[in-house]
């Protein structure tokens, strides 16, 4: 205004005092369209002072000599100031347009984000990153739930912490369900929403500004949301809406988090229970089974004393030393499950020929048996890139039960590519597998209901093998042979899976 | 029970066990007694230390799971001044541990359970190869293969095998220790020298060539067993398919 002044000076002997208000104009307007309404204001009555000071004879005073100089002075203080209103007015609108379409854009991302399988940190700091951004707070704080109805810190964005009172309010929120510090107001466009009480009646003496809102959804607190101080277009009812929205959203996301985590933990207890359940039974039976055998074989030879032939005696040890074994492969199971399912026992793989392989498998067949197993491999098959051990282990088990089940009979163990994979599988003529049973007998404890031999064994073998071919990126499972008999496949990539 | 070893040795070797489990302390004494071994009992790896430099043991039977310290401590200990041969005891899964032993400098293995012929066989054979006797051996036989050791001759059922130096190097080593774990490390040292002990995967592509020959139709390893992470074991008694 005093620039416009000074450069209209010279011309003063030359211009009407109301051509040179008609020039104040157009500054007032620009005034208001970028310094907003207050400025204008100040700006019109200044132009108006100036004129009369500067413009009006005579010149300097705040007299005014004629009275249509008045009369014009008073008209242009009228137009400048309400020009220079309304475009401070326009200006406010259109800032709040471009700020209600930020809030909302922000409303919708998070929204967006609702469903996404991110962590509860993730969003929390999203949340409050956006509040700071967009809301315009200073500092913004996401807590969450803790054990015993507290508040613990989850994310925070912006400003310098006062931790403790922070922490304070965040509690009382927990606990008592209110927001504090919201704005009372009647506008129903903020309801519904808690009823919010004034800071000091929340903890009085403790001294804090912005506000807290429970993040509430129906039935359960799930944290609190502060953000201090709401600026910007001072705090609009619009903006504490908005703030009100992002809450409502981000109680949305931890309870819908919080439900899945109950959900999938009672799923993992009941599985765990029935899992247990049928451990506990299966290990108690597998493991005294035979342990009750060799005692009473032991004790029997004791018992007889020297009326026993050597012959007796070393028939009963044999007997025992068998059952030994099978105590000793049900503990292996249980050690094997345990260590795949818990993760324990990744596969370490190498480059293998499928003979080495094989031969290792070829070599712990029980020596009563070696005669009924038979190799058929095919010449010149590629190197396997897998898990020694692991592999050997799912083979010798797939020949295992294929001398249990199929008794007597020989088994043929093959091997091939196929494609980009290698195929391994062992077949006997034993009775087969039923259709409906083809899926269920990987199963943990599943146990086949057509075989005489099906009571022995953990259950656990083949549930082993389909972890072990699991973990290498295959798969196993069981066809009919012909003319008779079951065939277990385990099909391995030739190239392997990274682990 | 028929006795395994008909003639007692001329002086009875001795053998330390160091194992921490009464039972099995027990159980390998009254095992090893038996078939006329002297036999020295320790329940820690102190005193396992210890009954070493005051019996200096023909074999040591090293148990990996000590209370006072690692098994794998005490072979790294004995091996600084002890030369026989130690086979340790590790119970299932231990593999890293097993693979350890062997590295400092441990003969052999058993994993837990084992029985009382593995374990005898095992012993046997360590002494056997102490004594020197195998120097002396000419031929080895194992299944439809027989090794011509003096004439470098390999033949099977009847037929001569061609194999390249390497190879006939290799497999002799292997036969040589049959029934035990050979170590990459200790095949390379044995084959080709001290500078080439880490060169596994020249080793495997010798193997590979060794068994294309040697092995019977079927392409099941048979006379030569993969330990994985290991080395290799030649099977002294191995099952051929007709």
């Amino acid at each position: 205004m005093a620039a416009a002044t000074a450069l209209l000076l010279p011309f003063r002997a030359h211009l009407h005092p109301a051509q040179a208000m008609l020039i104040f104009v157009p500054v007032i307007v620009a005034i208001g369209r970028l310094a907003g309404v207050r400025a204008s204001a100040v700006g019109a009555v200044l132009a108006f002072l100036a004129a009369d000071f500067v413009f009006v004879p005579p010149y300097y005073h705040l007299t005014v000599a004629s009275p249509a100089d008045w009369i014009t002075l008073l008209v242009f203080l009228l137009v400048a100031l309400s020009s220079g209103l309304q475009t401070g007015a326009i200006r406010q609108r259109e800032r709040a347009a471009v700020q209600r379409e930020r809030e909302i854009a922000l409303l919708s991302r998070l929204s967006s984000r609702l469903v996404s399988e991110e962590s509860i940190e993730e969003m929390a700091t999203f949340i409050v990153g956006e509040v700071a951004a967009v809301l315009g707070a200073d500092r913004a704080v996401v807590f969450v739930r803790a054990p015993g109805d507290r508040a613990a810190l989850m994310a925070q964005a912006g400003g310098v912490s006062c931790g403790v009172a922070e922490g304070a309010f965040a509690d009382w929120v927990m606990r008592n369900d209110k927001a504090v510090g919201l704005p009372l107001t009647d506008d129903p466009s903020i309801g519904p929403h808690p009823v919010s009480v004034l800071v000091d009646e929340a903890l009085p003496g403790i001294v804090a500004d912005g506000v807290y809102l429970p993040l509430q959804t129906g039935e359960c607190l799930e944290g609190v949301l502060y953000a201090r101080p709401l600026s910007g277009v001072e705090s609009s009812p619009e903006r504490v809406r908005h703030l009100i929205a992002v809450a409502n959203l981000a109680a949305a996301f931890l309870e819908r988090r919080r439900l899945e985590d109950e959900a999938a933990q009672a799923a993992a207890l009941q599985e765990s229970d029935r899992l247990k359940a049928t451990l506990v039974s299966s290990v108690s039976h597998e493991l005294k089974t035979p342990l009750a055998a060799v005692t009473a074989r032991i004790t029997g030879l004791l018992d007889e004393g020297e009326t026993c032939t050597p012959d007796r005696v070393r028939e009963e040890l044999e007997a025992a030393t068998e059952d030994l074994h099978r105590l000793d492969s049900s503990i292996g199971d249980l050690v094997d499950v345990s260590r795949l399912e818990s993760d324990a026992w990744r596969p370490v793989p190498d480059m293998w020929d499928i003979g080495e392989l094989l031969g290792t498998v070829a070599s712990r067949i029980p020596v009563a048996s070696k005669r009924r197993v038979r190799f058929e491999v095919a010449e010149g098959l590629p190197s396997v890139w897998v898990d020694f051990r692991q592999v050997v282990r799912a083979l010798s088990t797939m020949v295992d039960n294929a001398l249990t089940y199929a008794p007597g009979a020989d088994i043929v163990v093959g091997a091939r590519a196929l494609g980009t994979d290698l195929l391994v599988w062992v077949e006997d003529r034993g009775p087969g597998v039923p259709d409906e049973e083809k899926q269920r007998v990987f199963e943990k404890f599943y146990r086949g209901t057509t075989s005489a031999a099906s009571s022995s064994g953990t259950g656990l073998g083949l549930a082993i093998v389909r972890e072990i071919a699991r973990a290498h990126g295959g798969r196993v499972w069981v066809e009919d042979a012909e003319p008779r008999g079951a065939r277990f496949v385990l099909s391995l990539p030739l190239q392997g899976v990274s682990p | 029970m028929k006795s395994e070893q008909s003639s007692p040795p001329e002086r009875s070797p001795r053998i330390l066990v160091i194992d921490d489990e009464e039972q099995i302390r027990r159980a390998l004494r009254s095992i090893l007694q038996a078939r006329h071994y002297t036999v020295d009992l320790a329940a820690t790896g102190a005193a396992g230390l210890e009954a070493a430099v005051d019996t200096t043991p023909d074999l040591i039977v090293l148990d990996l799971s000590l209370p006072d310290m690692s098994g794998l401590v005490v072979c790294e200990q004995l091996r600084a001044w002890y030369e026989g041969p130690i086979v340790v005891l590790s119970v299932r899964d231990a593999d890293a541990d097993k693979i350890a032993a062997l590295d400092l400098g441990a003969d052999d293995y058993l994993t837990k359970p084992f029985s009382a012929g593995e374990l005898l066989a095992r012993i046997r054979a360590h002494l056997r190869r102490i004594s020197g006797a195998e120097l002396s051996v000419r031929e080895i036989k194992a299944g439809d293969l027989m090794i011509d050791l003096a004439k470098r001759v390999v033949t099977v059922k009847g037929q001569p095998v061609h194999l390249t130096r390497t190879e006939f190097d290799i497999l002799a080593e292997l036969a040589r220790n049959a029934d035990r774990v050979v170590t990459s490390h200790a095949l390379l040292n044995s084959v080709w020298g001290p500078d080439y002990v880490s060169d596994t995967q020249t080793l495997r592509v010798h193997v590979s060539h060794l068994r294309q020959k040697i092995e019977p139709q079927g392409g099941v390893s048979r006379y030569i067993l993969t330990e994985p992470g290991v080395g290799f074991r030649f099977a002294g008694d191995p099952d051929i398919p007709a």
